[in-house]
């Protein structure tokens, strides 16, 4: 199975490779900056373990794991 | 007149830079049609439009939509394209799209007092001569850089001049030149520029489609072209492609741009705000010290003031109107209808304002949004979103306003069921019916009060879970929440917040209530052959009458509680006052029993809301109207039947 950006563990870094999802989240997933190459962090989470934030592009962002599951990463080499 | 627009991401300081640049010109309304602020204001005699804060301008989100509209086809003077210089890239991002929108654009850099903080420099210079358009460095909050703002807008305005579009790859130019070629798009509606529609064809953009005439075979053909060969070349769907163009633009500017030094990262007030052990426990401290502050300290000192305030004008009125002759029925209606009635809503003015006051500070300050981070999780368990919090919350004050900070949730699901049970929150129209009845029921015992706040919570929590089991309905909007920097609040926006909220309430005091109260002091004077009577003969005792069987099974089957009930749908301040005034004198045990009072506070704290909220709720519950009534009927059953079940048990327990 893929790893998603839903799946980073705190601290851990990935990078976007693509985003499985209906038309409308998947646009709002990369007009939020989750385009292919683009290094995503897990920074925090929160206290009952979901949503979660992220630091892309310089800021951060949160959501919800389930979304973050959309967004799958490249395999490490 | 000249219309200039503002847009920006939302929390990039686009509100504090309106309300620093219009200051009390300012005026709140509505799109046509949906429900998403429309904001005014003039600013050295120029229009300034607040368009709602956006990420894109993508045809999905009613607020994007908006905004795009609004650009093309009513053609603002000039765009002020708001940027947070701490996030440079992500706004620029935003600004790649609005350079293709064929209007003059400014680009305000806000936030640059935060910019040394975060070790980051900003050469507005090169980024104006990037965009061929003027770049300005300024602080709305610190209300810095803002001395030559009317100047640089004057001046672009009568240059005329357009932004440059940055390009995209070669080989994606490759395919937009030829679109851009094509006759189809030299019949362009008029503020359609060519570029933006080339690329909204190569989208395949439904809204962008449903205003253009149909596209002819040979147009087609060059954009099933370019589609196919751009899905080939990036594996990706040509949507996605360029939107990962205009990121790419982005970064390549942003790198030219900004130069970042790596700063040690300094504490953050998040590492307990939001940290695992801590966060929920201070969320309970700051709300329960919002409570005490507001209704214990304030609200014990103000409210026994102004009662005496309005018992020492209400003696002195009625003995110098009786002096002077006039016949009691009008003295009666001035001073025990009218002043009474506005009196006693006006008591909690001072405790409301203060609430209001402190939870605008903790949303300037950012710190409701953290709050909508850590209970996300839980209020997603009941079907509501983290941010149904800040509804929740504000509606202890006044459910309106609560009513419309919905808003901001994505998911429609989620946002009607805020909507629904932010009233069940009591709010502070309805702590004089409790104040009332805890004081002569159960005096000294602390603990129903909270038990009232309890009940509400808890009927929150059962009707979320009833609506997730009912529904079968599959969501795609994204939960996307940013957690803004935490900041010292601004006066002028806390101010400007506060005062909105309670104008709306002190409105209701001098409007509807100030009618209901000298009409129902009228109808329990007179009886229908418009004789002076005592009144239980009167109007309103024959109309309670009918109403009260509804309410025996209940407890409280007598018509004064009936028509309390009634008036308390135009405002619930007015069921204290119709109470006081329909027993005329006599204790409230006359009425009611301990085990009816407490049935009856169950029913006003759950039952359908004022007039004013339900014209909130019917709003945000959108233009299907059978939404709204099935949102009332629920409530109402709702209170019924909890009521009902509090009756029998308090029965069970005699």
């Amino acid at each position: 199975m893929k790893k998603t950006v839903g799946g980073l563990t705190l601290g851990e870094t990935g990078t976007v490779d693509t985003i499985v999802a209906p038309k409308p989240l998947k646009r709002r997933l990369m007009d939020m900056g989750f385009t292919r190459g683009v290094a995503v962090k897990m920074v925090k989470v929160a206290p009952l373990g979901d949503p979660i934030e992220v630091e892309l592009r310089g800021y951060n962002l949160c959501l919800r794991k389930a979304e973050g599951d959309h967004i799958s990463l490249q395999e490490t080499k | 007149m000249t219309t200039l627009a503002l847009v920006g991401n939302p929390n990039c300081g686009k509100t504090t830079l309106f309300n620093q640049l219009t200051g009390t010109t300012a005026y709140v309304g509505n799109w046509p049609g949906v429900t998403v602020e429309k904001k005014e204001g003039l600013y050295h005699g120029m229009r300034i439009l607040d368009l709602p804060g956006i990420y894109s301008l993508s045809p999905y989100s009613p607020e994007e939509k908006i905004a795009r509209r609004y650009i093309l086809d009513e053609q603002p003077d000039l765009i002020i394209d708001v940027i947070d210089s701490t996030n440079l890239e992500r706004s620029l991002y935003l600004t790649t799209q609005l350079v293709e929108l064929g209007r003059p654009v400014i680009l305000a850099l806000n936030m640059t007092d935060l910019l040394e903080k975060n070790g980051i420099t900003i050469d507005a210079k090169k980024l104006s001569m990037l965009f061929n358009c003027p770049a300005i460095q300024l602080s709305a909050s610190k209300n810095k850089g803002l001395e030559h703002f009317e100047e640089t807008i004057r001046q672009t305005l009568s240059s005329g001049k357009l932004p440059a579009c940055p390009l995209f790859s070669n080989t994606v130019e490759r395919y937009i030149t030829p679109i851009i070629a094509d006759d189809y798009l030299h019949n362009l509606p008029q503020g359609r520029p060519m570029r933006w529609a080339a690329i909204k064809l190569i989208e395949q953009d439904e809204l962008f489609l449903s205003s253009m005439p149909p596209v002819p075979a040979t147009t087609q053909k060059l954009i099933d072209q370019a589609r196919a060969a751009l899905t080939v070349t990036y594996d990706d769907d040509p949507e996605a492609v360029i939107i990962d163009q205009r990121y790419k633009v982005a970064e390549k500017i942003c790198a030219a741009c900004q130069t970042t030094v790596k700063k040690e990262q300094r504490f953050s007030l998040d590492r307990i705000a939001t940290s695992k052990y801590g966060a929920i426990p201070l969320f309970a401290l700051v709300m329960a010290g919002v409570f005490y502050f507001s209704i214990q300290l304030v609200g014990g000192i103000t409210t026994p003031l102004i009662e005496q305030f309005f018992d020492f004008i209400n003696t002195h009125l009625d003995a110098f109107l009786s002096s002077i002759g006039v016949v009691p029925i009008l003295r009666g209606l001035l001073v025990n209808g009218i002043i009474g009635g506005v009196g006693s809503v006006l008591t909690f003015v001072p405790q409301l304002f203060v609430l209001f006051l402190l939870l605008s500070i903790l949303e300037d300050c950012g710190y409701m949004a953290r709050i909508a981070f850590i209970m996300d999780r839980i209020m997603r368990s009941i079907g509501l979103s983290g941010k149904s919090i800040i509804p929740l919350v504000i509606g202890t004050g006044c459910s309106v306003p609560a009513i419309m900070c919905s808003r901001t949730i994505e998911h429609q699901r989620e946002r009607e069921l805020t909507v629904i049970v932010t009233p069940f929150i009591p709010c502070g129209a309805k702590m004089p019916t409790f104040a009332l009845f805890i004081a002569f029921f159960f005096p000294g015992k602390w603990y129903i009060a909270p038990l009232i706040y309890f009940l509400g919570i808890l009927s929150v929590i059962i009707t979320g879970l009833i609506s997730q089991k009912l529904d079968k309905h599959k969501e795609t909007n994204a939960f996307i929440l940013e957690l803004p920097h935490y900041q010292v609040p601004t006066v002028k926006n806390v101010w400007l917040q506060t005062k909105e909220r309670i104008a709306g309430f002190v409105h209701k005091a001098g409007t509807i209530i100030l009618l209901a109260s000298a009409g129902i002091y009228v109808l329990q004077s007179f009886s229908f052959t418009l004789q002076p009577v005592s009144a239980d003969q009167s109007i309103l005792a024959t109309i309670g009458r009918i109403v009260a069987p509804i309410f025996k099974p209940l407890g409280f089957g007598t018509w004064q509680a009936a028509v309390a009930l009634l008036t308390g749908i135009a405002a619930k301040e007015s069921i204290v006052s119709t109470l006081t005034v329909t027993m005329g004198g006599a204790a409230l045990s006359s009425v009611f029993t301990t085990r009816s009072a407490l049935s009856f506070m169950a029913f006003v704290l759950l039952s359908t809301p004022c007039v004013a909220a339900q014209t909130a709720m019917s709003k945000e519950l959108g233009s299907d109207k059978r939404k709204f009534w099935r949102a009332v009927g629920y409530q109402m059953g709702f209170a019924y039947l909890v009521a009902l079940l509090i009756y029998w048990a308090g029965g069970m327990m005699v």
